[in-house]
């Protein structure tokens, strides 16, 4: 037998802080929809978030699997599912359409544009910026499948000539999951760059 | 001046005529030569016509060779077609829009499954698990239709068509979309993330969070959900109001006894009483999400299960409390996943209307690990699953043990043997070996 103390905790439960949980989502996605508005994704943050958030529900897709317009629905469609912000969706979409290479142009105001006359990164800078999100900051890697460079038998035991083809037209572990896409998915890395993230890995993960 | 002696005089004419026939024989060798290029120069031309018949003889066969060739040319599988051809055929894709309008976008994804089934009084079988389409039309960043259909094919070998979900989502903001229409229920992860095929390690979903289960299917109604940050942690939500579920009884010849939780999305609310409900989570740090959810409202009995068939009518039928409580985790670490969960619904007594009795508490956790061994496409999963639910005959305690081949991370092979622990005699004890194919597209 339902009680009359019973009724009024399912009606507090139920209703009023339901209700007041909506009141505040509402207040507080009315005043992000300001702050947010217009800002425009980015392809390193767009890996990280991949990176981290894909896996936790199923194994990683290839990032040059879909067309860009594929994933961009796509991303929406995760949107809902794993609870990314808007802003998360977005650098996930801007990592995704670089990856595509050619860089294809976005149908949606959201795609992101390559910074013209940017300086040139440091082989450090390029690792913490683009490699981090799925080799980790030890080099064994964060994600099923990415190669462990600390290892005697990891990637490094390559020639340069080989591991510079591999980064610049990406490339596929065996029994990877997931293909590292071109250049890491940063379409913009010159050659030079990618030499200096080389000669970084070497030095900081190689076999001494 | 000295004039040519005599012999001299003589001796030209003589000459003369010894060369005439020389040079005569010189013409004719000439001529015969003459004829043998001109007939090689023939010949040479006729098989340069031959050459050049066989060559478009070739091309006409290479085009039609080309035209059923494998439309892969990046990877491994390079040789069915070359990457000019490759990128040719790219652009034209890319070209081909389904709307003219660029601000739409149309997408389609889904699984499908097949398998085999042999439990310990079943014949073993082939089963279709499902083929499940998922259609994505997007207007611009703002406004997402999606609907998945669930088409299964039934023992008896009809072919069923479900609708598991179809919303209107509006991306009103950056933390928040509004979603609307049949979706998901956000109360734990299971069924709203992880049930499709190619993401469910197992071939099997765990007890209690299949159909009549204690963890609810999906809504009718509207929720609003997406993430945003804590500080340095991230964290999501939904919160949801929808028609509830319905609730099924049996009757056993003298009464009424709850059979079952029927919370599959309803298209009619027959009871005008909203279920709401809310799930929010945290994610502390990378790979790791821990989640809890609930929901209340009220729910009533529509439907009886009658063997005998003396079951009076259902008639002024008392909406019932109904209560769902869930928590989830997840921690994922390299190649490593646990996660767990726990539902528990509860629906209240009627103490009027014809089914009126007692109420009942399904409940159900699971916890599940799985392996993916390194440089390798192969993994391994277990599942420890414990359902309790109201009546005789369905609780059931499961063990379930996997081992996955990922063809590619959207392909998976799964063999996989489960020990069920249930009422002797009934499908709940039955032990059962599955092999499974799942694609996701």
């Amino acid at each position: 037998m339902t009680t009359s103390k019973d009724r009024v905790n399912k009606f507090i439960f139920g209703r009023v802080l339901t209700l007041a949980l909506l009141a505040g989502l509402a207040v507080y996605a009315t005043s992000g929809m300001a702050a947010s508005a217009n800002k425009k994704g980015d392809s390193k943050r767009g890996a990280k978030v991949w990176a981290e958030n894909c896996g936790r529900c199923h194994n990683s897709r290839d990032a040059r699997e879909l067309r860009d317009d594929q994933w961009m629905s796509t991303a929406f469609h995760m949107r809902i599912r794993a609870g990314l912000t808007g802003q998360e969706t977005r650098d996930v979409i801007a990592f995704l359409t670089e990856t595509n290479d050619p860089p294809r142009t976005s149908v949606l105001a959201a795609s992101p544009t390559p910074q013209a006359g940017a300086r040139r990164l440091s082989g450090e800078a390029v690792y913490k910026q683009v490699c981090i999100a799925c080799h980790g900051a030890n080099g064994k890697g964060t994600l099923p499948g990415a190669p462990d460079f600390t290892s005697r038998k990891g990637p490094l035991k390559k020639n340069d000539a080989t591991l510079i083809k591999n980064i610049t037209q990406g490339y596929q572990s065996p029994g990877s999951p997931m293909a590292m896409p071109a250049k890491g998915g940063k379409s913009d890395l010159t050659a030079a760059e990618i030499k200096a993230v080389l000669a970084y890995l070497r030095s900081r993960f190689g076999q001494r | 001046m000295k004039y040519p002696g005599r012999f001299t005089i003589y001796l030209v004419p003589f000459a003369v005529l010894l060369a005439l026939p020389a040079s005569l024989l010189a013409d004719a060798k000439y001529d015969a030569l003459k004829k043998k290029v001109e007939l090689l120069e023939k010949q040479l031309r006729q098989v340069k016509q031959v050459l050049k018949q066989q060559e478009a003889k070739v091309k006409r066969v290479e085009r039609k060779t080309t035209s059923k060739k494998v439309i892969v040319y990046k990877g491994k599988a390079k040789d069915f077609m070359t990457r000019a051809e490759g990128r040719k055929l790219e652009k034209k894709v890319d070209a081909a829009s389904e709307w003219k309008d660029p601000n739409t976008l149309i997408h389609m994804a889904g699984y499908a499954d097949i398998g085999f089934v042999d439990g310990d009084r079943k014949n073993g079988s082939f089963v279709l698990g499902s083929f499940s389409p998922i259609f994505h039309f997007q207007y611009k960043d703002k406004v997402m239709l999606e609907s998945e259909l669930e088409v299964e094919l039934e023992a008896n070998g009809d072919t069923k068509v479900g609708l598991e979900y179809l919303t209107i989502d509006w991306f009103f903001s950056d933390y928040a979309a509004l979603v609307a229409g049949k979706f998901l229920s956000p109360i734990g992860q299971f069924r709203q993330n992880l049930h499709p095929s190619w993401i469910n390690k197992l071939p099997s979903a765990p007890p209690g969070f299949g159909h009549d289960g204690a963890a609810p299917v999906s809504e009718t109604g509207f929720q609003i959900r997406g993430g945003f940050p804590l500080g340095k942690i991230r964290s999501n939500y939904a919160v949801f109001v929808g028609n509830g579920p319905e609730l099924n009884t049996e009757w056993d010849g003298s009464g009424f006894e709850l059979d079952g939780i029927d919370a599959e999305g309803k298209g009619t609310d027959s009871d005008n009483e909203k279920v709401w409900g809310a799930r929010f989570a945290v994610l502390p740090w990378k790979g790791v999400e821990i989640g809890v959810s609930a929901a209340t409202g009220k729910a009533t009995v529509t439907k009886v299960e009658d063997d005998l068939g003396t079951a009076p009518a259902l008639s002024n039928e008392q909406a019932r409390d109904y209560d769902v409580y869930g928590a989830d985790f997840v921690w994922k670490i390299k190649s490593v996943a646990l996660r767990g969960e726990y539902v528990r619904s509860k629906v209240g007594r009627a103490v009027t209307g014809v089914s009126a009795s007692d109420g009942g508490v399904w409940e159900t956790w699971y916890t599940q690990a799985s392996y993916r061994f390194p440089g390798t496409r192969f993994e391994g999963v277990v599942r420890y699953t414990d359902f309790d639910a109201p009546g005789t005959g369905k609780d059931q305690k499961q063990w379930a043990i996997g081992l996955n081949y990922l063809f590619a991370s959207n392909i998976v092979a799964k063999i996989a043997y489960e020990m069920n622990d249930g009422q002797a005699g009934t499908v709940a004890d039955d032990n059962r070996w599955f092999i499974q194919m799942a694609y996701g597209f």
